[in-house]
């Protein structure tokens, strides 16, 4: 059975769990309606207490839409940062921590860290396997803009060579991300620093002019000015990198004799089999730390996952809670009705009929709010993607997928039986009581 | 078919143990009109629901022809309602939401799906026969009489063979009430169905083949002039 049902197609198992979701909202449908017709009497009492039918579906909605956008947008979270980190197969450094390195050489974050000499950088670049060691240098900015040394063949990788202009092939050009508000042939100067403690005017006579721009990466790298490293080093009064005989020298091979140091390496090789040589090689070693940026972030979904199982639990939580409380709003309200239902009782209405009737009306406050849930889910994810996308510059994409729209389904499912409840107590309310209301 | 009304022994006691009711015996033959009056907390309502057979916990017998509600089940006497009853209220009772043709079908929503059709046709043409010519009308813009008789072409849908009627004209002006007397009076004997009518009004109690006063429970019948 297991194994048949693993063979299915994905979006067959989807479907399927789908319907099975929803099969006892269909079984309880079914069995309560058998036989009779009570839609003009449930459009009745939908119109007569609009206002407060309304405000019970939009109570739902907004449990079910928050409840689903954050599982969507935890999702597209992960999606994100993993695209994110597509480029980095691998990051050489010094030895500390791999997220906090990850966190500056992929997300930009960067933070005082050690460096590694220019011995370990060109065993790394000697490497026969090695196809890019792009060291990076971090620390001036441009209007809030990080600007990062490197190497034009990392521009080439990361842009995969989708560039409008060309990259940067002297000191004193640069190559922006897609989401830098410069044209090309703009000119800019470099602030020391990054964020709010950049000193303007500290790096005065050095200038960068723009030769090209990136793709949208959806990273933030879309917020970069990507300069050769030796431009860094010399604004910062270091060695180029470059043996004094080759001052107009630009990117590899460096001389690390005059390799100032880099807190990053970003290396690709040249297959699976030898990026994972490599980093056996330098993660073994006293003076280095070689990682998988996409291991690493397995490692934090794995934590995240199990926050992501607290807030499904949660989501429940709130829904049965949320659905609990309109049951009981809804038992009040059925209350108004209650000269209605007697009088359809005096006129000979089996009890079940009755029993539909009111079930009907619930039933349809809960799936309209369950459907308009998903509809709430979407635009809560939309606007979060764009609050957490303008924060950290990762494009996320946070679509309502299958996870929702099942958990909107066995929602749905679960409400309908818990608009038993109500129907149930308007049953037991005796018809002569119920007429003399 | 008219069915005839046979009463012995009725008593309905309240929770508390006070008697509200207590019918030794009543007769009343097939077609016949029996208006009820009496002071109010006298009974009358209380004699209403339980001919109708709302009132789960009686003594006694409520046999409508040969069949005796006190005997059923709610489910059987909500069977027999459906199929042999009527009910008129004083305050209508309509779903205001509805166009009068649909609240005077509510009984065709609950009907076996066979049946669903006749009662709605017989819905339409009772409510032109009171008089009502637009039936696809919101009931809420319909005045007090032509809501009553919206709840009298309901209580005729089934066609059933019992009528009644719980202060019919109580809450209209005298002009609806002499309308809905002369209507109700008619749709009774034409379809010759037995009609109980509980009521203040002298018109209405005029138009009964007799009157039964109740007082603190009990009869205090007279004929009808």
């Amino acid at each position: 059975m297991r194994d048949l049902w693993l063979g299915l197609p994905v979006l067959a198992q989807d479907l399927l769990l789908l319907l099975a979701l929803l099969l006892p909202l269909g079984l309880i449908g079914l069995a309560v309606l058998r036989g009779f017709a009570p839609a003009p009497l449930v459009r009745a009492m939908l119109w007569r207490f609009r206002w407060a039918n309304a405000l019970f579906v939009l109570l739902i909605a907004v449990s079910v839409g928050l409840g689903i956008g954050l599982l969507a947008q935890e999702r597209g979270l992960r999606a994100g940062t993993a695209q994110a980190a597509d480029k980095f197969d691998m990051i050489v450094s010094a030895p500390g921590s791999e997220i906090t390195m990850m966190m500056a050489a992929v997300y930009l974050q960067p933070t005082s860290v050690p460096l590694v000499p220019g011995d370990t950088y060109a065993e790394i670049a000697d490497h026969p396997s090695v196809r890019i060691a792009a060291p990076l240098a971090f620390g001036d900015s441009h209007d809030g803009a990080p600007i990062v040394g490197t190497t034009a063949p990392f521009v080439a990788h990361l842009s995969d060579g989708a560039l409008d202009g060309r990259a940067f092939g002297a000191e004193g050009e640069a190559v922006i991300g897609a989401r830098v508000p410069l044209a090309l042939g703009a000119r800019l100067e470099p602030a020391h620093g990054t964020g709010d403690a950049a000193e303007h005017g500290a790096h005065e006579g050095t200038e960068f002019t723009v030769v090209g721009r990136m793709a949208p990466l959806g990273n933030p790298w879309d917020n970069a000015i990507l300069v050769p490293v030796e431009s860094v080093w010399a604004t910062h009064g270091l060695a180029s990198g470059h043996a004094p005989d080759s001052p107009t020298q630009l990117g590899p091979p460096f001389d690390a004799r005059y390799f100032p140091g880099t807190p990053a390496i970003v290396v690709k090789a040249d297959s699976l089999a030898a990026t994972y040589g490599l980093r056996s090689q330098f993660d073994q070693r006293a003076d280095t730390m070689a990682f998988f940026p996409g291991t690493v972030l397995t490692r934090l979904y794995t934590v995240m996952g199990d926050v992501r199982q607290a807030m499904s639990v949660m989501a429940v939580v709130t829904q049965g809670l949320v659905a609990l409380s309109v049951m009981v709003g809804l038992m009040i309200l059925t209350r108004l009705f209650r000269r209605n239902m007697a009088l359809l009782r005096a006129l000979g209405a089996p009890g079940r009929f009755v029993f539909a009737t009111v079930w009907s009306y619930a039933a349809t406050l809960l799936v309209s709010g369950a459907v308009l849930g998903l509809a709430v889910g979407q635009v809560a994810t939309l606007v979060l993607s764009r609050v957490v996308s303008a924060r950290t510059d990762i494009a996320i994409a946070a679509p309502l997928g299958w996870p929702e729209i099942h958990a909107a389904a066995g929602f749905t499912s679960l409400a309908a039986a818990l608009a038993l409840l109500p129907a149930l107590t308007v049953l037991r309310q005796p018809i002569i009581a119920g007429l003399r209301a | 078919m008219a069915l005839a009304l046979s009463v012995s022994d009725l008593r309905v006691v309240a929770a508390g143990g006070r008697t509200l009711l207590d019918i030794p015996a009543l007769d009343l033959p097939p077609g016949a009109a029996l208006g009820i009056r009496g002071p109010s907390g006298a009974g009358k309502t209380t004699f209403l629901h339980a001919v109708a057979g709302l009132i789960d916990r009686s003594a006694g017998r409520i046999a409508w022809g040969d069949t005796d509600l006190a005997a059923l089940s709610a489910g059987a006497r909500a069977r027999f309602r459906a199929g042999n009853v009527g009910m008129i209220f004083q305050d209508f009772l309509l779903f205001d939401e509805l166009t009068a043709l649909d609240n005077a079908a509510i009984p065709a929503l609950f009907a076996p799906r066979g049946r669903r059709a006749g009662l709605r046709e017989a819905a339409r043409a009772n409510l032109a026969r009171l008089g009502l010519t637009d039936p696809v009308r919101d009931v809420s813009t319909f005045s007090g009489g032509e809501r009553q008789r919206v709840s009298v072409a309901r209580a005729l849908a089934n066609r059933p063979a019992i009528v009644l009627a719980d202060e019919p004209t109580a809450a209209l002006h005298r002009e609806a009430a002499d309308r809905l007397i002369a209507d109700l009076v008619s749709v009774a004997r034409d379809g010759n169905r037995t009609l109980v009518a509980v009521s203040h009004d002298p018109r209405l109690l005029d138009a009964m083949d007799r009157v039964l006063t109740i007082e603190d429970g009990r009869p205090a019948e007279r004929q009808a002039a």
